[in-house]
């Protein structure tokens, strides 16, 4: 039988040794659960600008600068992703879907714009735009004269829904306006037109074909949804059909955007909770016994008046149970109050500029582009387990020294202390 | 008069010692005797071995009637628990517990209800002479009022044999007659054994009967 008041009795009158091995159990939890909140958090963060539009990649291949900037021009330096190569990555083993696209510029003689095309049927990519329509209707599959406007941009140039505006020297009616800020920056424009109006202007113009061949059925920016766990043999893939210019976005890649701090961060966080694990564990297996040889005559005088080594040791692991518990609870709480605190916080993503290309010698061209993602926390359940059995484990291991240690002391040393 | 405890031929050797050599006798139920001697006559040494606290290398210690040698060292904690107390020179009691605690301490492995430890426990607790005591921690309490503690949780477990190692080797003397009267009381009413080693001669007058050890070796003074 365990008795509890000796159990509190001896832990509130050894306040130090009490204090030490329940902060070094609360700090190792806290450890696990803050690094994996963190990690959890920061990766959600650079899946944000995709999964805004529904993709866990984009594919664009590098090409060459146009010679003019005169009607429509792919970015530079965008080129074309012939159906052919679209086909072969489709068929990828881990691709769910594909979603092409055409993102050009249009220069006019007074005016500049950005256009992307897009089938409104799809699922993933600009398509999920349509989402945040503001006013007017939704775009259609199929060729026709008819755009959505980005809300800012139509604001700024006075255009509302029913006006008539210029496209590649074509006029388009605006059937709708979409608030684009609220979705990723990738493949940002200012006009939306469906994909096969955007293939039939890309394979038509005589900017782009002077330098690329634009095919009636090519593209210029893939959004592909995929499975997450093979984005990475994806990307050699796709690099192996495109060739070394092919430019792929993944949650990796941002996260490389984002600076080493970031990635040391994802790539050691397990580690330092492993250390954090590993050295409490030391470090209370050292308290542990020097608490078992500071209380060497108690326990002596326990064996004395009767009391067995495995009672001895139920006694000392429940004292041990009670502390590791406290430690674990408290390290619960410190884990998950740092957890809400970085939710507080937001990172900025930056995009890439061949997704969301503005030239440079436009105003606001050269300015990095970022999309604010707020930090967003995991299911913080699987790392409460993990802490609570790195905790039971430190527990166990401070039971298997006590036992040893009570086993290794003679009652007759009663004697000798008098 | 039944033999509580019987000694033959024990003896205990170390590499380079022999503290206890081929010693005999034999207490009877009820009686109270003194082991004395020099320092490092042996007389700790022979006290372990007879108390179940260390093994001998040679020769039996029967204690009620079983043989020590034959117990596991579990064994022999659940026979000292069952049928032996202890008092010693400094008291030896728990820092962290209360008076009351540290008597029940030797009951609280043993399956019984906490209110009839704690009924035992403050029964003893007044019978020793420290009525309003029970809360107190050992360093609030005199020498002798420990030394009473320490009396108390040796009668808990209501034992056959108690063992006193120099119980008075701490107090002054009055309280050392104090302590001596108690536990002289408790062999008169309760018929329980008392072995006590000593060095106070007194003590000794007032034993049933005292035995005398000097390297190693006992005998009848």
């Amino acid at each position: 039988m365990i008795n509890s008041r000796y159990i509190f009795a001896e832990l509130l009158t050894r306040k130090g040794r009490t204090f030490t091995n329940t902060l070094l159990t609360a700090t190792a939890t806290a450890i696990i659960i803050f690094s994996g909140l963190a990690t959890g958090a920061l990766q959600k963060a650079f899946q944000a600008p995709l999964a805004d539009l529904g993709a866990t990649m984009t594919i664009q291949l590098s090409g060459d600068v146009p010679e003019k900037m005169n009607g429509p021009v792919l970015p530079c330096s965008v080129a074309p992703i012939n159906e052919i190569q679209i086909q072969q990555i489709t068929t990828l083993n881990g691709i769910q879907s594909t979603s092409p696209a055409i993102l050009f510029w249009d220069f006019q003689d007074d005016a500049f714009q950005v256009v992307t095309g897009f089938d409104p049927l799809d699922q993933s990519g600009p398509a999920l735009l349509q989402q945040t329509m503001v006013s007017g209707r939704r775009l259609t599959g199929g060729h026709h004269q008819q755009a959505l406007a980005d809300l800012t941009w139509a604001t700024d140039q006075g255009i509302k829904v029913g006006n008539t505006v210029k496209i590649a020297d074509r006029d388009f009616e605006i059937i709708g306006l979409v608030d684009s800020s609220r979705l990723s920056q990738i493949a940002r424009a200012q006009f939306y037109i469906s994909l096969t109006t955007a293939r039939d202007i890309a394979s038509k113009s005589t900017g782009i074909n002077k330098i690329h061949t634009f095919g009636a059925n090519d593209a210029n920016i893939l959004f592909i949804r995929a499975d997450r766990d093979k984005t990475e043999d994806l990307t050699i893939s796709v690099k192996m059909i495109l060739g070394k210019n092919s430019l792929i976005a993944t949650p990796q890649s941002f996260q490389k955007l984002l600076g080493s701090m970031f990635t040391l961060t994802q790539r050691f966080a397990s580690l330092i909770a492993a250390l954090a694990v590993i050295i409490a564990l030391v470090l209370i297996s050292r308290t542990t016994a020097s608490g078992i040889r500071e209380r060497s005559g108690d326990i002596t005088i326990l064996k004395t008046i009767g009391w067995t080594n495995s009672e001895i040791g139920r006694q000392l692991a429940a004292e041990s149970l009670v502390l590791i518990s406290t430690g674990t609870a408290a390290g619960i709480i410190i884990g998950l109050s740092g957890g809400w605190l970085l939710s507080l916080f937001s990172i900025a993503i930056p995009i890439p500029w061949d997704m969301a290309p503005t030239p440079h010698f436009l105003a606001g061209g050269d300015a990095q582009l970022t999309r604010a993602v707020q930090l967003s926390l995991p299911p913080a359940f699987k790392l409460i387990m993990l802490a609570t059995v790195s905790a039971l484990i430190i527990g166990l291991t401070t039971t298997i020294i006590s036992s040893r240690a009570i086993g290794r002391l003679k009652p007759s040393e009663v004697l000798r202390n008098g | 008069m039944d033999k509580v405890i019987e000694i033959k031929e024990l003896s205990r050797h170390f590499a380079t010692a022999k503290p206890v050599k081929g010693v005999n006798f034999s207490v009877d139920t009820g009686e109270f005797i003194t082991l004395l001697g020099p320092s490092g006559s042996g007389k700790s040494t022979l006290l372990a071995m007879i108390a179940g606290l260390d093994k001998a290398s040679s020769g039996q210690v029967i204690l009620k009637g079983q043989d020590l040698a034959r117990l596991s060292e579990d064994e022999l904690a659940l026979f000292r628990r069952d049928h032996v107390g202890f008092v010693f020179q400094s008291f030896q009691l728990i820092p962290t517990l209360t008076a009351l605690e540290n008597i029940i301490l030797p009951l609280y492995p043993v399956k019984m209800t906490n209110q009839e430890k704690r009924a035992r426990a403050k029964t003893l607790l007044e019978q020793v002479g420290l009525h309003g005591k029970e809360n107190n921690l050992p360093t609030r309490l005199s020498g002798g009022e420990q030394q009473r503690v320490a009396i108390a949780r040796a009668l808990i477990n209501q034992p056959d044999i108690i063992f006193c190692d120099e119980p008075t080797g701490n107090l002054d003397s009055a309280t050392s007659n104090e302590i001596i009267n108690l536990l002289l009381e408790l062999n008169q009413q309760s018929q329980v054994t008392i072995f006590m080693v000593t060095h106070d001669p007194n003590i000794a007058k007032i034993s049933h009967r005292s035995l005398y050890m000097k390297d190693g070796e006992v005998s009848l003074p």
